[in-house]
């Protein structure tokens, strides 16, 4: 009886510890300028980020195919897994979860696609945690009813460097209502059940991440946090030496998905974080 | 439709023809793929449902371009699992399960008969609903159900499969003009469907190949018609085309497009038709002397509803660089909205108030202070009972406070004594929150910047200390006198180090009415200099008197 993790390259977790837990990925479908890459694999998220000012055409992301998750569970079925948990990008901001939820009705075993309602380390804390407890051999109905739990506790917020990409992305109902402010913005967004949610705005940047770091010490004491960015290294750097929580020994650093880096643009910063 | 037309009689459809009409329909899609593209609900040229339907149905397609021999049923199903491998996008996905269940539905058939062929339609439609979490009407999913419909009814008329095919054809399309009637996102955007329109494209194909009409020239755009008047903002005058005509209208009779922009070609450039609706609406650059052609010509098609002309070499020539004077744009707000009001004292910065988000603006400033009856009216003509107003300067507090004391609305005052505070308030206004919440941020918010005025001394006085000459450039830090210079550039340089700028991040200068743009531009140049760690942020205030208003931050 053992249960095999399966997630997306929106989830972000860095390799390494993605290997140690055993975690199945599955990259998402990039189109920059009519040309196609695997997340991750044939293009870098740094390579990303820079050439993202550049692009006349925003980026898109698409959903694996359903043929290709397929073909990921018959595969885990094949090494001798018994079950599967699938957890996912926000179904309201992505097509990954449908395509995986379509594929996952082609079999007549376990498998039990989540809809995290989060993106990047919001989602891979849920995963990760997962992973933790399928490596305990722990049943299934635990490690489903532990991933909603951590749902419940994990707040992502971020500081946008600039309004222009979340407003050109035309998808967020607030920041296109904004029409071209006049004055140099940055917004500070907090993404909650698959929305995207305006939580003020700020003018220097060094206000902004003030703002963050506050925002964490209010949340209590954490279990896991992750800092985030769109290729600011080190102001993510700077950022955990100020704000990380005693309570975190090693908080990770993440060049963020692009799911989200499309519409923040390059810059970003922002964290992902579960209470206790 | 007569009959010398029609391709078949009553023949079923075997593995060979059937091959045929999925690559028609394929390279039909292929054309049309960027006008789907351009079905997007939102204004931003990103749209991919056009690409992701065209790669999903070439990687269906590859599956069966080099088999021989087989039946359909078999053709169907290697189809359909190409298309579930090669799904791209949300759209592509449907797609895939549409072919799925097609193949479903003709499983065990050679040749595809009438019957079998509305089967696969109805197993195509109830696999693409159930390939949804949620699934929406006004989309890909209603013109499938729809032709599923038409395909069944029209059982008992005929069961020639080339008839039915171009029965549910008609019926998609049909179904696609009538999606915007079904999803508000998409009647607001002025648009139908982009999924719905491509998956009608691909049997248009079948049906234009049938026909022996040809299948891969581009065919002429028409833009859903809320892009019409984007595109124009972002299209730059040509010489000699001096004037841009919009005309919108209801043609008489179905316009045939490539007519239409052949002969609008005759008479200018630039030339855009947009549809939504049943309305069209035309965009065309025209020479002075052509200006009214588009129109007389357009009428002879149709009832013309609205015209608008415009010089566009006026707007060239403008001194502001190109831009038109835009109306301010005010943020709209319901009976349970926060609505914010701010007292500006220029018409610079009643545009970034607006543009910021505020409902109302009144104007005032230090030489112009509104009385407490025309603050009173602001409240009065809001939609809302929650209210929070900016004064922004300390002679407004007081009317200020007085008409939320005399109004029946819940009204908050925000101590906002400089537009600087006034701005850094406004940041925090954050829709759907609590009119109480919502105050309190504002107020810490305003300790939050640094607020300097610089403006000329009208007399001689002597304060705190400070003397002050008449005419010599005077420099205010929140509010406190802080120097008496000779020069504006001193005047500046007092209040920032007053201020303590070097250890802070961003200077935004406001210049007044009396200070030139190109005047402003050199101080802002001049700051940098001297603030080579600080970025600088030049906009235009509008306010009179004072040459400069700064916010630090």
């Amino acid at each position: 009886m053992s249960t095999a993790i399966v997630t997306d390259s929106t989830s972000d977790i860095p390799t390494d510890l993605r290997e140690e837990l055993g975690i199945f990925q599955i990259p998402v479908d990039l189109t920059l300028e009519d040309k196609t890459f695997l997340d991750g694999f044939d293009l870098s998220r740094n390579d990303f980020y820079t050439r993202l000012p550049t692009l006349k055409k925003l980026p898109t992301t698409a959903a694996p195919s359903s043929g290709r998750f397929q073909l990921l569970y018959e595969q885990i079925f094949d090494n001798g897994y018994s079950n599967i948990i699938s957890i996912h990008a926000a179904s309201a901001l992505s097509g990954i979860y449908n395509s995986a939820r379509l594929a996952s009705q082609e079999f007549k075993r376990a498998i039990n696609v989540v809809d995290s309602e989060q993106l990047s380390l919001g989602l891979g804390f849920q995963v990760i945690h997962a992973a933790k407890l399928a490596q305990q051999k722990k049943p299934l109905n635990e490690i489903l009813n532990a991933i909603q739990t951590v749902r419940d506790r994990v707040y992502v917020y971020a500081l946008l460097d600039t309004f222009e990409y979340i407003h050109r992305s035309g998808r967020v109902s607030w920041a296109k209502a904004r029409l071209g402010s006049l004055l140099n913005i940055k917004p500070i967004v907090e993404l909650k059940a698959g929305q995207v949610l305006n939580r003020g705005l700020a003018r220097a940047r060094s206000k902004g991440i003030q703002y963050l770091g506050e925002s964490i010490r209010n949340l209590g004491t954490l279990e896991y946090l992750a800092v985030l960015h769109t290729n600011a290294l080190e102001t993510g750097k700077r950022f955990i030496e100020e704000f990380s929580p005693p309570e975190i020994s090693n908080p990770m650093l993440v060049n963020v998905t692009t799911i989200i880096g499309t519409h923040v643009g390059p810059n970003g910063i922002g964290f992902a974080a579960v209470v206790k | 439709m007569s009959e010398e037309q029609s391709v078949s009689n009553n023949r079923p459809i075997d593995g060979v023809q059937y091959k045929e009409l999925m690559n028609a329909g394929l390279t039909w899609l292929r054309t049309n793929q960027e006008s789907v593209n351009a079905l997007n609900v939102f204004p931003v040229p990103d749209g991919d449902t056009g690409t992701n339907m065209v790669l999903t149905l070439q990687a269906a397609y590859d599956e069966i371009s080099n088999s021989s021999g087989e039946g359909v049923g078999i053709l169907a199903g290697k189809l359909a699992h190409g298309a579930l491998m090669g799904a791209r996008g949300n759209s592509g996905v449907i797609l895939s399960q549409i072919w799925r269940g097609f193949s479903k539905g003709i499983e065990n058939c050679e040749t595809l008969k009438g019957k079998c062929l509305v089967e696969g339609l109805k197993e195509a439609r109830d696999t693409a609903y159930k390939g949804v979490v949620r699934p929406v009407e006004g989309t890909i999913l209603t013109v499938c159900k729809d032709m599923a419909i038409a395909g069944e009814k029209c059982l008992k008329d005929t069961e020639d499969p080339y008839e039915i095919i171009r029965i549910v054809t008609d019926a998609a399309k049909v179904s696609v003009d009538h999606t915007p009637e079904l999803l508000d996102v998409l009647k607001e955007a002025g648009v139908v469907d982009a999924g719905g329109k491509g998956l009608m494209h691909i049997f248009e194909g079948m049906v234009r190949f049938m026909d022996g009409e040809p299948l891969d020239i581009e065919p002429v755009h028409v833009q859903p018609l809320s892009v019409i008047g984007q595109q124009e903002a972002l299209s730059s005058a040509e010489p000699g085309q001096d004037y841009e005509v919009i005309v919108d209208f209801q043609p008489d009779q179905p316009l045939v497009l490539e007519n239409y922009y052949e002969d609008l070609e005759k008479i200018g450039t630039s030339i855009q038709v947009g549809e939504g609706d049943g309305i069209y609406r035309m965009h065309i650059h025209v020479p002075t002397e052509k200006r009214y052609e588009p129109i007389d010509y357009t009428m002879t098609l149709g009832t013309i509803t609205k015209v608008h002309i415009e010089n566009l070499m006026i707007q060239v020539d403008s001194p502001a660089g190109g831009k038109k004077e835009e109306p301010l744009k005010l943020a709209k707000v319901g009976p349970d909205d926060v609505a914010l009001i701010a007292i500006s004292p220029g018409a610079g910065f009643s545009r970034i108030f607006a543009s910021l988000g505020a409902a109302a603006i009144v104007e005032g400033g230090q030489t112009m202070n509104p009385s407490t009856q025309e603050i009173l009216a602001a409240f009065e003509d809001l939609p809302t009972d929650k209210i929070i107003i900016l004064p922004n300067n300390k002679n407004i507090m007081m009317a200020a406070k007085s008409a939320a004391e005399v109004s029946v609305k819940q009204v908050e005052v925000i101590p906002s004594v400089t537009v600087p505070q006034g701005l850094a308030a406004m940041l925090r206004l954050i829709p759907g929150q609590e009119l109480a919440d919502v105050a309190e941020d504002m107020n810490s918010a305003t300790k939050e910047v640094e607020s300097g005025e610089i403006t000329t001394a009208v007399r001689d006085v002597e304060i705190d200390g400070i003397d002050v000459k008449e005419g010599e450039i005077i420099s205010l830090h929140n509010g406190k006198l802080v120097g008496s210079n000779k020069s504006l550039k001193e005047g500046c340089l007092i209040f920032l180090e007053t201020a303590k700028a070097e250890d802070l991040e961003l200077i935004t200068l406001f210049h007044g009415e009396n200070i030139s743009k190109e005047d402003a531009e050199e101080m802002a140049e001049f700051i940098q200099e001297k603030y080579p760690d600080q970025e600088i942020e030049l906009q235009y205030g509008g306010q009179p008197h004072y040459q400069f208003i700064f916010s630090i931050e």
